[in-house]
């Protein structure tokens, strides 16, 4: 009785001493460069076109990315078509009925999860970081003569299957103006003249800074960058263009080693009013600590050691960090006409289809227990336990797919206007969330329930 | 026919391999590094990072190994000794490989297991019964859990295509291994499972 315990306490106590001895350093930490900037521009330049080729490969293998607009829905502007249809491809012989039909102990076994609803990899894994779409490139070039061009990567998605660009801008403080941003991109250049009357001093030094480029891991000054130039660096809204998003996507900060980082869609601002908590993986609990400490994440991959060699800008936080925050905090929803002040769609404006679509949201689908209406979120993190459909350690274009674990419920007030979807974009079209939640939540959903679905999250 | 076409697609495999092959991040590279075309790296070129690796698996290894035999005259439960077989025939037939490699890259090939592993064993040869059962365990969960990470570093930091292809072909294996250890720690203790023992990843996943 006396002894064993004995036993098990020095067993205890040895292990605590013998576990000292650590991954190598730059398993967590940054590693700095070991060779001379023109070097390496010359080898990732060599590399580019294989690195596009293999990601292309892996994106058509995956999905069926044709410009298949889904009839009568246009995103929120009315400068792009939503696309319609699954996209994602299923292997042979198999229907989605026949999937949903299987156990997930099946799936997983036979390996029968389409490659589709797997993680995303970054277009160069290994590497990582910002990467922006070519409209977001050229308005910047344009506007601020600031080069966002990378020379080793390019964006791997096909401009129709990205939000329109540039997104519109609705004020909760300016209900009656509609859109304000005058079809322009939001710039260090033109802010003031757009938004002047508009927005009051407060905010208008917050945009300032949201729109003030500041040094970032892959746009700085020293040799470990990867645009030509040494650069000014990037500002919050390069990604979140107009406070909506432009799918530009980075790796997550909060995973350690680099393959093992999931990719990270940029999200929409929109609705940030109502947001308590905020980072796919990092729940910080306001936008001002997101504001904060945005400029040590998604600037420079959450190393703050890399931050402070490439020139972090810390914002003062009862100042700068406030302005920022009450800036993003009076970007609106676009307007869902059909939808009264509870979120609930107005009988008389709604189609059959439509409403029908509510029902199973709010019942058969179990949406609305994460998405509650009126803004379609909960403020909680969720795990829908993925890994349930597949065999995890499994790498693919560099990237170890690993259950991501609990991941932030996003609003879809506005859904239509923010494709790709899930936290790092691995789904195309609306069309294709509903399969993967028909699968991961078992549904059981008919293709008539699947379409009022989709119709119905149209007019969100 | 059938036999031939089954050929040359194994043929086409390996030939469309170099195309999937790992695309890091070249501002971490060895400057001496021999290039096979332009920006891509001549097989056996290896990083730091590669020969590391090398050295640090294959001391974890042969500590498996030795901790499995340890095990295999120590232990009475028999679902522990059956781990520690396969722990000695899986970690060997992998060290295999790991020397292969770094014979090829005429790197040293360790004699000796790594530090904690060593001062474990010290630890549990003054075991037995059910103490030696859960210390055995508990280092193993400890060495699983950090040679996957091992794995996935090697993975995103490697710059030597065979090496990091072993790494990426051996860590679904290592995570198998890890899912039995913390079955096994959950059955031998009673607490409820933990980690991938949560997520049963299938029959014989990661053995090929």
């Amino acid at each position: 009785m006396y002894r064993p315990t004995l036993l098990v306490l020095s067993v205890v106590a040895f292990t605590t001493g013998a576990q000292a001895d650590p991954l190598p350093p730059d398993a967590t930490y940054r590693p700095l460069p070991t060779q001379p900037f023109s070097e390496v521009k010359r080898m990732d330049e060599q590399q580019k076109a294989e690195v596009m080729k293999r990601q292309a490969a892996l994106l058509n293998e995956r999905y069926d990315l044709s410009d298949r607009p889904q009839p009568g829905a246009m995103m929120s502007g009315g400068r792009k078509a939503v696309q319609g249809g699954a996209r994602v491809k299923l292997g042979g012989g198999m229907s989605w009925d026949r999937l949903a039909g299987l156990s997930a102990e099946e799936i997983r076994d036979r390996d029968l999860l389409p490659q589709g609803f797997r993680p995303l990899p970054h277009v160069k894994q290994a590497t990582g970081g910002q990467v922006f779409p070519q409209g977001q490139i050229d308005a910047i070039a344009r506007l601020e003569q600031r080069d966002l061009r990378r020379f080793d990567v390019d964006l791997d998605l096909p401009d129709h299957l990205t939000p329109e660009f540039p997104p519109p801008i609705f004020l909760t403080t300016h209900p009656e103006l509609g859109d304000v941003s005058r079809g322009q991109v939001l710039s260090l250049r033109n802010f003031y003249e757009i938004m002047n009357g508009i927005i009051t001093p407060v905010q208008m030094e917050g945009l300032r800074l949201l729109l003030t480029p500041f040094p970032q891991e892959e746009f700085n000054q020293t040799e470990d960058r990867k645009v030509a130039e040494p650069s000014m660096g990037v500002a919050c809204l390069d990604c979140h263009t107009n406070f909506h998003t432009n799918a530009a996507f980075h790796l997550t900060p909060d995973v350690r080693p680099q393959s093992a980082r999931f990719r990270l869609d940029t999200t929409s601002l929109r609705g940030m009013f109502n947001q308590q908590i905020h980072g796919s993986k990092r729940s910080l609990r306001s936008v001002e600590d997101f504001t904060e400490f945005e400029q040590r994440t998604a600037y420079f991959n959450g190393d703050h050691v890399s931050a402070t060699r490439k020139g972090v800008h810390l914002p003062d936080r009862p100042n700068q960090v406030a302005m920022m925050a009450q800036m993003q905090n009076i970007i609106d929803f676009p307007p869902a006409p059909k939808l009264d002040v509870t979120g609930r769609l107005i009988p008389e404006k709604a189609t059959a289809q439509e409403l029908a679509g509510e029902r199973i949201f709010n019942g058969k689908g179990r949406c609305a227990e994460c998405h509650t209406p009126p803004h379609f979120l909960d403020d909680r993190m969720h795990d829908l336990k993925l890994e349930r459909f597949y065999k995890v350690g499994k790498t693919v274009n560099d990237q170890v797919a690993l259950p991501d674990g609990p991941i932030k419920t996003f609003t879809l007030r506005g859904i239509k206007d923010s494709p790709p979807y899930l936290h790092d974009g691995r789904l195309p079209t609306l069309a294709d969330t509903v399969e993967f939640f028909n699968l991961v939540l078992g549904l059981k959903l008919t293709q008539q329930e699947k379409d009022a679905l989709v119709a119905y999250m149209l007019t969100l | 026919m059938h036999t031939r076409s089954i050929l040359a697609l194994a043929a086409l495999a390996l030939v469309a391999l170099p195309a999937r092959a790992q695309l890091g991040n070249p501002g971490m590279t060895d400057p001496a590094t021999a290039e096979a075309r332009p920006g891509t790296p001549a097989p056996g070129e290896t990083n730091p990072q590669d020969r590391l690796f090398l050295k640090l698996a294959a001391m974890g290894n042969l500590g498996e190994v030795e901790a499995g035999h340890l095990a295999l005259t120590k232990s009475s439960n028999p679902r522990v000794q059956a781990f520690a077989r396969q722990m000695t025939e899986d970690h060997s037939a992998t060290r295999e490989k790991l020397d292969r490699l770094a014979r090829d890259r005429r790197l040293p090939a360790p004699t000796t297991p790594q530090p904690d592993q060593q001062a474990a064993r010290q630890r549990l040869e003054s075991l037995s019964g059910r103490a030696f059962d859960a210390a055995y365990l508990e280092t193993q969960l400890v060495d699983h859990q950090k040679t996957v990470q091992l794995l996935e570093w090697e993975i995103g930091s490697g710059q030597d295509a065979a090496v990091q292809h072993l790494a990426k072909d051996t860590l679904p294996a290592v995570l198998e291994h890890l899912r039995q250890v913390q079955t096994l720690m959950a059955e031998t203790t009673g607490a409820p499972p933990q980690g991938l023992a949560t997520m049963p990843m299938g029959a014989g996943e990661g053995r090929r």
